[in-house]
């Protein structure tokens, strides 16, 4: 199999998809093969080939009408008009990140070049640039048309994937074709489609058999009905295809056609439940047991099959009722096959009828041989339905799942099936499980009590654990943040042996005693432990360390589960840089921690909010409200911002900045939590500064300075909020010593240097001294300038105004000043290029809300030149909706 | 929430299983499911089963409580 280049929402670099050589997954990339008995149809051969001349084709009807043997059929002889990228859907393809992988996946398949176009690495000024816009412009380069074939999309569900495939569709180049199956209409604006003759239907009355197939479908089976029997079988059932076939089966199972033809069309039973049943009934027992069994599964393999059976027999079997094109599909090019949905459910319903007791039993057999061999994600959700928690919660402990549980895509499923386990389960594995469950789900206060009961079985186990359940626990105890500042107090945390640096030093030593192949396997445990070392750090307010580990998480990312991690440690990276004040590095690590989540396209899912609440702060320090507000917005769309106490805090006292830049003090103040609410050291010190810039806004000192005085003021940023409100008291004297103090401590951030000088500007002012405070102001104004960081000078209040504006006449200050008032963000990076005349035209226009059509005739433009010049509008500032669009242009002042 | 779903065609006892938490009752030429529905969720579940097993729900409403 070819490597692969695209991560699913990565950046482009240095990662590719593990697909690893699994020929189940290899098989979603192929053309069904025909079935035995296929009715070639070419009524609908032709329907799905004229509907491929255009962008869109839907193939829709119930469940066993015959969608995907029509549109198999066609991709393999219905001529159809280029290479065909075949993509079979399941249902745990809903994430955007991996369905948009899949379909990557797919087309690279059918056009090798197609990829280069996609994974151009990503420099600073496109990274905002989303996987969608690049897809759809690789597309419209193509020599020929290409056909796309998503079979079984109503698997899919959710809004997100459609709103993907409808922007697609809406940009993509005129020659791919995209053919989609599925049993319900997609979420796409199919009544506009329809309207502007994009969309070629086949629906389910069209799917129906006709007599005339009826009859070439018993013939393929080597029956010879009458007119009369065809007629009669396709009125009863409908012309429903499953329906067709299971007669065909029943009728050749028994002497007499005719007579079953005339008793099925006498019943008044639900035709699939007849049918069914009559099938069923005239299976061997011994058929019809190992059925039964291997109902529990999803899918069947031979040997899974005979460990549930204890008999041998699976494999032939199995290939029988293939053979007879009965209900059991191969799944190409592997032993696996799957019963028909149909026959699942009612077996389902017989075993637990007849067998109710050995439900659990053949589930626990499959999460063995699951487990054996190394499919644990589908054996840790067998065991769950056994309930056999302690065996899966030692498997998964043993796997070293700790950490993909809430990182892997399959991490969803398993803390799915695991969220029903009940806390009485004894033992460590189960309470570590149940601990990492929690973690998953925010909980953090749960994970610490369960992981206080894995704690107490572990020491009450006497021998020493094996390295992975140390390990685990360990992991789990840093990322739950160990709150020990009680007793290690104000300098335990600083040397090195705080309990975050304990539990990581575990980890650190325990994975030196596992395989250093196992290790390797699951890189996000060492980024796990970076990350959660990063955020001990960044709780403890020591940003450049943070910031160290946070850029070496990330970088020990570096397989597809892992991605996830690096997402939250890009985001992270970008906090603490914020608040260090290196914006313009915050706002790129922020993007690409977006763009890794695919978030860019989708807006938030329940993964990490750190980047949106670094984007906020961003354009907070820069003075951007706009954009301020609806990064906090989307931050607070995140579950995690509202859990996670550091993120907690920061939304806060964004909360409060954006407020008081209105005017408004007591929201300002009434949106920050009271002091003393158990945070870490760090989130504590910036809900304190922010109240007390609140009471200072107000002209409260003293609030202002009983509220720094609350919280253990180490550090340059409360020496100069201090500082500032001494300062505003007239205490002149007492504010300059506190700010050579704060000149002179460690980690003295830009924000805090620049606050300096601007306080000393305003001392010297005061002292009557205006050509140094005029010298300070330029220092404060160079030091800013690079990051575009206007916060500091904002807060100062009226006495900045004349001194700025003095500067202009005398020296060339006033040009140094320039950035600080010039709207329109000059300082973010602009469009990679200058939009043509053309193109703001259309933005323009896109800005009245027109659509392409009243576009084009609007500007006397084809509506192809429209969507042309509108696709590089999007590429050139990097978004990817008409809104973004004309908010970016408005924020560039392009409009 | 209640529901009653009205079901095209007298539906066996082996397909009736697939409805564990409904109550099946034969009525001529169809079948009637009630039961309590848990939520939207659990709604849609039930349609896409019915789907799944090709029956065809002529009729769906909400009982009174």
């Amino acid at each position: 199999m070819p490597p692969t280049g695209l991560p699913p929402s990565g950046d482009g670099r240095g990662t590719t998809l593990a697909w690893s050589g699994d020929p189940l997954l290899a098989a979603k990339f192929s053309v069904p093969a025909a079935p035995r008995h296929h009715v070639s149809r070419h009524r609908l051969l032709d329907r799905v080939g004229e509907g491929a001349r255009g962008p869109l084709t839907l193939v829709t009807g119930p469940a066993g009408a015959g969608k995907t043997a029509l549109a198999a059929a066609w991709a393999r002889d219905g001529e159809p008009p280029g290479p065909v990228a075949w993509l079979t859907l399941d249902t745990h393809d809903g994430a955007p990140g991996v369905f948009w992988s899949y379909v990557v996946e797919a087309l690279g398949r059918v056009l090798p070049r197609l990829r280069d176009g996609i994974t151009m690495p990503a420099r600073p000024g496109s990274v905002g640039t989303s996987l969608l816009t690049r897809l759809a412009a690789a597309t419209e380069h193509l020599s020929g048309p290409v056909v796309l074939v998503l079979d079984g999309f109503e698997k899919v569900a959710g809004r997100r994937v459609p709103a993907g495939l409808e922007f697609l569709l809406g940009h993509c180049g005129p020659l791919l074709r995209l053919v989609v199956t599925s049993r319900r209409d997609p979420l796409l604006p199919l009544h506009r489609y329809r309207a502007e003759g994009r969309l070629t239907e086949v629906r389910g009355a069209d799917l129906a058999f006709t007599p005339y197939e009826t009859t070439a479908l018993l013939r393929g089976h080597g029956l010879g009905p009458g007119d009369d029997v065809a007629g009669a079988l396709t009125r009863r059932t409908g012309g429903w295809a499953a329906g067709l076939r299971l007669c065909a089966l029943a009728m050749q199972r028994t002497g007499d056609p005719d007579g079953f033809a005339r008793s099925f069309a006498g019943t008044e039973q639900a035709v699939s439940g007849y049918l069914i049943a009559e099938v069923l009934d005239a299976l061997p027992p011994a058929t019809a047991e190992l059925l039964l069994r291997a109902s529990v599964l999803d899918r069947l393999h031979p040997d899974l099959v005979d460990a549930l059976t204890g008999r041998r027999d699976a494999e032939a079997v199995l290939a029988g009722l293939t053979r007879e094109n009965a209900f059991v599909d191969p799944v190409p090019g592997t032993p696996w096959c799957r019963v028909h949905p149909l026959f699942t459910e009612v077996l389902r319903g017989q075993l637990r009828i007849r067998h109710p007791r050995l439900v659990p039993r053949l589930h626990a057999r499959a999460a063995r041989w699951l487990a054996g061999e190394g499919l644990v994600t589908e054996a840790l959700e067998h065991a769950a339905q056994a309930g056999d928690w302690q065996y899966g919660a030692s498997e998964a402990v043993h796997h070293l799942l700790a950490g993909a549980l809430f990182t892997a895509p399959g991490g969803e499923r398993v803390e799915r099936a695991f969220s029903r386990m009940p806390p009485s389960v004894p033992g460590a594995e189960p309470a570590l499980l149940a601990a990492a469950c929690r973690l998953a789900r925010h909980d953090r206060a749960g994970c610490r009590e369960r992981l206080a009961v894995a704690g107490r079985h572990l020491r009450q186990g006497g021998t020493e654990p094996d390295p992975e359940v140390g390990l685990t626990h360990a992991l789990l105890r840093l990322l739950c943040e160990p709150q020990a500042d009680e007793h290690s107090g104000e300098h335990g945390a600083d040397d090195g042996s705080g309990p975050a640096e304990e539990a990581a030093r575990a980890v650190s030593d325990l994975m030196g005693r596992l395989p250093p192949e196992r290790i390797r396997a699951r890189p996000e445990i060492e980024a796990l432990r970076l990350h959660g070392l990063a955020r001990s750090h960044l709780g403890r307010g020591r940003l450049a360390e943070a910031r160290r580990l946070c850029a070496e998480a990330a970088g020990a990312c570096t397989t597809q589960e892992s991605l996830p991690v690096q997402h939250m440690a890009l985001g992270l990276l970008a906090l603490a840089e914020s608040a260090a004040g290196a914006l313009t590095s915050a706002e790129d690590h922020a993007l690409r921690s977006l763009l890794i989540a695919g978030q860019h396209d989708d807006g938030p899912d329940g993964r990490g909010g750190a980047a949106f609440v670094a984007l906020a702060a961003v354009a907070c320090e820069r003075d951007n409200q706009e954009v301020a507000h609806r990064r906090l917005g989307q931050a607070l769309a995140c579950r995690d911002v509202h859990y996670d106490p550091l993120l907690a805090a920061e939304a806060a006292v964004l909360r409060s900045r954006l407020e008081l830049a209105r005017g408004r003090w007591e929201t300002a103040l009434s949106v920050l939590p009271g002091p003393g609410t158990g945070e870490a050291p760090w989130p504590a010190r910036r809900l304190a500064l922010a109240r007390a810039a609140a009471a200072l806004a107000r002209g409260d000192h003293e609030a202002a300075v009983d509220a720094v005085h609350g919280i253990r003021a180490d550090g340059p940023a409360p020496l100069v909020a201090l500082a500032r409100a001494h300062l505003c008291a007239g205490r002149t004297d007492r504010s300059l010593r506190l700010l050579a103090r704060a000149e002179d401590s460690p980690g003295l951030g830009l924000p805090d240097l620049v606050g300096i000088h601007l306080l000393r500007a305003r001392a010297a002012l005061l002292a009557g001294d205006r050509a140094t405070a005029q010298c300070l102001l330029g220092r404060a104004l160079d030091a800013a300038r690079p990051e575009l960081l206007r916060r500091p000078f904002l807060d100062c209040g009226p006495w900045l105004r004349p001194l700025l504006d003095g500067a202009g006449r005398t020296d060339p200050a006033h040009t140094r000043a320039a950035w600080l008032t010039a709207r329109g963000d000059a300082g973010r990076p602009g469009p990679a290029q200058p939009l043509s005349s053309r193109e703001r035209d259309v933005l323009l226009c896109v800005q009245r809300m027109m659509s392409a059509d009243e576009i084009a005739a609007e500007l006397s433009l084809s509506v192809n030149t429209v969507k042309t010049h509108l696709r590089s509008v999007y590429r050139k500032l990097s978004v990817s909706r008409r809104r973004e669009a004309v908010e970016r242009g408005r924020e560039l002042h392009i409009l | 929430m209640r529901y009653e779903f009205r079901v095209t065609g007298s539906v066996s006892r082996l397909m009736a299983e697939a409805f564990p938490e409904l109550k099946a009752e034969p009525v001529p030429r169809q079948t009637l499911f009630s039961g309590t529905v848990t939520d939207e969720a659990h709604l849609y579940g039930l349609l896409a089963r019915f789907q799944d097993l090709g029956l065809s729900v002529r009729e769906m409403r909400r009982l009174p409580e």
